[in-house]
């Protein structure tokens, strides 16, 4: 028995180096996470502060429908689908690195959820706070970068880390364009060794690490956030 | 006591929400020094009257002039007037994230109006005013309702404002904390702070106020010095008014 996994582990992971594959997947997975992180918290942003200018000021409104319209494609069609809209439509005919293109379309697709969120942060924020700023002399960016966000960020910061831990795992089905992540590597090892069991299992402990950690270090961020406030 | 230099001179101020009427047509004075209480039944306008004197409310007709410019003309530059105009909210409206120093340094440092150390110092300054001198390295959640709007007043304060707006100051406020912030207000008055203050508290309108003001059904129905406004009161809705508030 024990002389059986030991084979079997030999076999998946040790025999022609196949542990590379997951090695090289996992850092696939991060590169295009790490980047999509980055362009759906930018776009995110931006997606908000245009959304809740126009409801609070009522200027804006041409970015507003550009917005609206954005969000409810992203958020009314599946991530897979986008991706291979994106990969084998808009770039079809070029060849095109296949992590750029996975990066742009889960960062598109982040963008719109991170966009909600932020955008639902900004508008819980009592609009007295507003008025304090506005009658203090600040103008609209100032009161908004000295007073809104750093509140709306402690408020949104639970809702964020839960986006980027659905993100993380969601780039698993970016094996639909061939691109070899995490998820596609421990595949790839099952194809040449036909066992199912080692290499997924190996593959979903490593994307369960990955999220433990992620969480302990949001959950940290946040403990830390909090502790500002009550001294 | 008050000087003949007009502060701010509102002529047939108007301000609609959709079909509701507010504000009619308000037409009045303040004088540099004035300490104008202004009361009225809940509804009449009276706090859209005091919002409307710093464009937190954006009038729909009238005009406002404040030291002689006409800031309902869309050229003015509100938050640069803004500053000459302090503002007390019923609600406090501190900024939580930021130490009871960072809320009163905030506006003067990033308007560079003053450095950190200047505004730093004038913090210290008013936290002693207000008799909250051990209170600067706090956050805003471990103060009392009154601490808080003591602090609100310390910043409003900060911008040396030529005039300030009270909105229902102690409205928000436990019966036993209403006390301190009336005192500080009556301090304020006596330094010569023009103070215009949208109030319940008839005792306090009586005693500090220079002028009374009864908003009603969006206009000013009676204006007086407070010993004849509350003596002898002209307007049927205002005797009925003053029956129902004072015991």
């Amino acid at each position: 028995m024990l002389q059986n996994l030991q084979d079997r582990f030999y076999l998946n992971f040790i025999a022609d180096d196949r542990w590379k594959y997951l090695v090289n997947g996992l850092k696939t997975t991060l590169t295009v996470t790490f980047f999509a992180v980055l362009i759906g918290i930018l776009l995110g942003f931006l997606v908000a502060v245009v959304r809740s200018t126009c409801e609070k000021t009522g200027k804006l409104k041409i970015l507003n429908a550009v917005c609206k319209l954005y969000l409810t494609v992203v958020r009314g069609t599946p991530v897979v689908v986008q991706l291979l809209i994106i990969y084998f439509v808009i770039f079809g005919s070029v060849k095109i690195d296949k992590t750029f293109v996975a990066i742009l379309a889960f960062g598109l697709n982040s963008g719109a959820y991170v966009a909600e969120i932020i955008r639902g942060g900004i508008m819980s924020i009592d609009n007295g706070q507003f008025e304090a700023g506005r009658s203090l002399g600040l103008n609209y960016v100032q009161t908004m970068i000295y007073i809104i966000f750093p509140q709306v960020f402690k408020n949104v910061l639970p809702a964020l880390g839960n986006e980027f831990i659905v993100l993380l795992k969601e780039t698993s089905v970016a094996g639909y364009i061939a691109l070899e992540d995490l998820t596609k590597g421990g595949d790839i090892i099952r194809s040449r060794t036909y066992d199912a069991f080692m290499p997924l299992l190996a593959v979903a402990a490593i994307y369960l690490i990955m999220v433990l950690v992620f969480s302990k270090l949001l959950g940290a961020l946040e403990r830390r956030l909090r502790n500002n406030e009550r001294r | 006591m008050n000087g003949d230099k007009i502060l701010i001179k509102i002529e047939n101020l108007q301000k609609s929400f959709g079909s509701l009427e507010v504000l009619r047509g308000v037409t009045t004075e303040i004088r540099q020094g004035e300490v104008v209480a202004i009361i009225g039944p809940s509804g009449c306008g009276k706090s859209t009257f005091l919002r409307s004197l710093n464009l937190l409310e954006e009038p729909t007709g009238g005009t406002i002039t404040f030291e002689g410019v006409d800031i309902t003309d869309k050229k003015v530059n509100v938050d640069r007037m803004r500053q000459k105009i302090g503002m007390v909210f019923q609600q406090f409206n501190l900024f939580p994230h930021m130490t009871i120093r960072k809320n009163i340094m905030l506006a003067p440092v990033k308007l560079k109006l003053m450095t950190e150390e200047e505004a730093s110092r004038r913090a210290d300054e008013l936290l002693e005013r207000i008799g909250l001198p051990d209170k600067a390295d706090q956050y805003p959640n471990m103060l009392s309702g009154g601490q808080k709007q003591r602090v609100a007043i310390a910043r409003a304060l900060a911008m040396n404002p030529d005039v300030m707006l009270f909105d229902e100051p102690t409205s928000a406020l436990d019966p036993e904390m209403v006390g301190e912030v009336l005192d500080l207000m009556r301090e304020l008055a006596k330094s010569g702070m023009t103070m215009i203050i949208v109030t319940h508290e008839m005792g306090f309108a009586k005693e500090v106020a220079t002028r009374v003001l009864f908003i009603d059904e969006g206009n000013i129905k009676e204006e007086n010095t407070p010993e004849e406004f509350f003596a002898h009161p002209k307007n049927p809705r205002l005797k009925d008014f003053l029956s129902k508030v004072l015991v």
